[in-house]
């Protein structure tokens, strides 16, 4: 086993250079994989962690037709027994009434349809936690002026804080993210700036009659706290409903497209609104983990406990398929990027395999002559492909961990017509790596595989190797 | 006593146009410690005799017996096994393996064989000593002349102690100085250790070393001569 593992670590250094190129080859194909992976599942999480296990839940429990026709008639009764029947089936880490329906939002002269929904806000804690959307900072012109004329900050971060302008934030942390300032900066005004940029604001108690509105809708509608903003819309079997409602509070809520149209009230609040008591729209559950399994697993259970109660359970992916197929179709694209860098990178090695069988024959020949049985051969060659590839595979996952790590935990917010273009599109403009997973080891195993078939031609060529032919070679 | 029996051997190859009948009806006994020659023309089968002494090649009709072993009888890697047990080979342009150092090459043989560590350092020594190059035992085949190449693979050869040695041409890539420093030492080595030589050659000094002078013509057997040496 030495004398094999030296032979073969030996004749990887042969040729130098073309061992070089072939682990770099393998080594760049698994940092991009990675990384490139890496990112699109990091948004993915991030777009999911947005919209679903913050607003329509892993699995949701409605009124057979709501879907279709997303109507207060369509609304079922709700109570707290069935809330602890469904926390105690297994996985599930929250479960959240909601009641939602459509109105139309007015404030002075600006009207606009909006998304209403009524919410729990003691339950609401535990799945969407709107108290932490609430906008703590907005970079206004007022701001701008005023640190411009305090003479603190240098033209850097004032750039940087013009590019911001009107954008809002509910953390320090997003804050820091998305003005992306050097650390020492970070450190220095980071603190001055939250002093001229911090907004008062408020939350809804049990029984509030106020309502929260989400950061875009707010600027559009040009409402503040404490302003009343009328809603008209159509309430339970047919009723009208319209009510004046003080803005308690403003949200920012990540997903852009919600972020548009959002306001949130108590269930009390919107069932009186729409004169339909003891109602709701739907129950959002989170189960510990969206995998399919889990899903599914908790789809079935939830469905035997809500039976003869005439109501269905959705999935998230049902719920909102167009995400759901936009997150599909972007991550096969992304395989077949991928599968076709791979598919480049191996015949990349076989090339090389097939050169260094050609230069070798003799040598084989003389081996197998001298006393060396073909098994013990095609070991140390297999040795000798497995450490090329285990080069690249390792270099290139180890890479890959400084880049994963740093921003895992710093993502890349995009700005400009690229951030707008997501924005756009309803998505956060915000990337963040993934934390390592199955898509960072499933590499290895492409490698391996890739390494596997490139190995079977020397094996094959010296199972069929005569030793007269290829000592004549 | 006889270490190797050939019974009317023959070797066609049929893969091109015209068949080649490349040895015809050899049949020939070898002794132990014997120091012998095949010689003759280019095509006249030197090369394919040995390699079907070797068992690197079977023959076409015919049987050889190598220490009461028909080689036609044992399968692929018995075959193999058997070589590494019986037969040293050295070659035309040495072949040693180029990853290995002088000392790895000559123990290479022994570490397939499983020799214990301390005897094949021993050997290894003796054996790099016997031919001129314990100085240079650790240096690659690429930093060794082809002269001193040449005598890594006699030694290489000789260290498991075979039945016997087949050299295909060994001189024929050295200068005249170098073939006739490597005929000393095959010869010491021949009456020291007892092992047999075969050896193909064109080269008249060789032939004038050999006790037994075999000549092919056309693949057979042209004279089959044994010499009285001066040590005899």
């Amino acid at each position: 086993m030495r004398d094999n593992f030296k032979i073969a670590w030996r004749n990887l250094w042969r040729n130098r250079r073309r061992t070089l190129i072939t682990a770099s080859s393998v080594f760049f194909a698994v940092f991009f994989a990675i990384i490139m992976r890496s990112y699109q599942l990091g948004t993915y999480d991030h777009m999911i962690s947005n919209v679903i296990e913050s607003y329509t839940g892993h699995l949701q429990i409605q009124h057979p037709e709501y879907q279709n026709n997303p109507q207060i008639d369509n609304s079922f009764d709700f109570n707290d027994s069935l809330f602890l029947l469904i926390s105690n089936v297994e996985n599930v880490v929250s479960v959240t009434p909601h009641l939602e329906f459509f109105a139309l939002a007015s404030n002075g002269p600006q009207t606009k349809g909006v998304a209403i929904l009524g919410i729990d806000p003691a339950r609401e804690k535990t799945f969407s936690n709107p108290e932490n959307k609430l906008v703590r900072y907005r970079i206004t012109d007022e701001a701008l002026l005023e640190m411009t004329q305090s003479g603190t900050f240098p033209a850097s971060v004032l750039k940087k804080l013009q590019e911001n302008k009107d954008r809002s934030y509910s953390s320090r942390a997003r804050l820091e993210l998305e003005l992306g300032l050097a650390i020492t900066e970070t450190e220095k005004y980071i603190p001055e700036i939250i002093r001229f940029c911090q907004v008062q604001n408020g939350f809804l108690n049990e029984d509030d009659n106020g309502i929260l509105v989400s950061d875009r809708l707010a600027r559009y509608l040009k409402a503040e706290i404490g302003d009343t903003i009328i809603l008209i819309g159509q309430g339970y079997q047919g009723a009208s409903a319209a009510g004046l409602f003080p803005v308690k509070g403003i949200i920012k809520m990540p997903a852009p497209d919600l972020d548009n149209r959002l306001i949130m009230m108590t269930i009390p609040a919107a069932q009186k609104f729409l004169d339909a008591p003891g109602k709701i729209t739907s129950v959002s559950i989170n189960l510990t983990d969206r995998s399919t399994r889990t899903i599914k697993k908790g789809l079935d259970r939830i469905n035997k406990l809500m039976e003869g109660m005439g109501t269905t359970v959705k999935t998230w992916y049902e719920l909102n398929p167009v995400l759901y197929q936009q997150i599909q179709g972007d991550s096969q694209s992304g395989m077949v990027m991928l599968g076709v860098l791979y598919f480049i990178i191996f015949f990349g090695i076989f090339g090389t395999v097939i050169m260094m069988v050609a230069e070798r024959k003799k040598e084989f020949g003389v081996l197998i002559s001298i006393g060396m049985q073909k098994t013990r051969l095609k070991r140390i060659i297999s040795m000798e492909m497995a450490m090329l590839g285990l080069l690249g595979l390792a270099g290139g996952m180890l890479a890959a961990v400084p880049f994963i790590l740093y921003f895992f935990y710093n993502p890349i917010v995009l700005k400009g017509d690229l951030g707008k273009m997501m924005e756009d599109m309803g998505w956060d403009a915000v990337m963040p790596a993934k934390w390592f997973g199955p898509y960072y080891y499933i590499q290895a195993l492409i490698v391996v595989i890739m390494i596997l078939l490139a190995t079977l031609y020397p094996l094959r060529k010296i199972n069929k190797l005569k030793e007269v032919e290829a000592l004549r070679s | 006593m006889k270490i190797l029996e050939l019974k009317n051997v023959n070797k066609i190859y049929d893969g091109s146009e015209v068949p080649v009948h490349a040895v015809r009806d050899v049949t020939l006994e070898f002794e132990e410690g014997e120091f012998a020659a095949i010689v003759g023309p280019s095509g006249s089968g030197k090369t394919t005799l040995l390699n079907l002494i070797g068992g690197l090649d079977m023959p076409t009709s015919g049987e050889i017996i190598i220490d009461g072993v028909n080689l036609a009888k044992l399968k692929p890697s018995q075959l193999i096994d058997f070589r590494l047990r019986n037969i040293g080979f050295v070659f035309q342009s040495y072949n040693l393996i180029p990853v290995l150092t002088a000392r790895e090459n000559v123990e290479f043989i022994m570490s397939l064989q499983k020799w214990p560590r301390k005897e094949r350092d021993a050997r290894t020594y003796e054996l790099l000593k016997a031919v001129g190059l314990e100085e240079r035992m650790n240096s690659r085949p690429s930093k060794l002349s082809g002269g001193q190449q040449q005598r890594v693979a006699v030694a290489r050869a000789l260290a498991p102690k075979p039945k016997f040695i087949l050299a295909d041409e060994p001189t024929a890539n050295l200068d005249s100085k170098a073939a006739s420093n490597l005929l000393e030492i095959m010869e010491k080595l021949n009456r020291e250790e007892k092992i047999t030589f075969i050896f193909s050659t064109h080269d008249p000094r060789v032939v004038k070393k050999a006790r037994r002078v075999i000549a092919l013509e056309d693949g057979r057997v042209f004279s089959d001569e044994k010499i009285q040496s001066v040590n005899d």
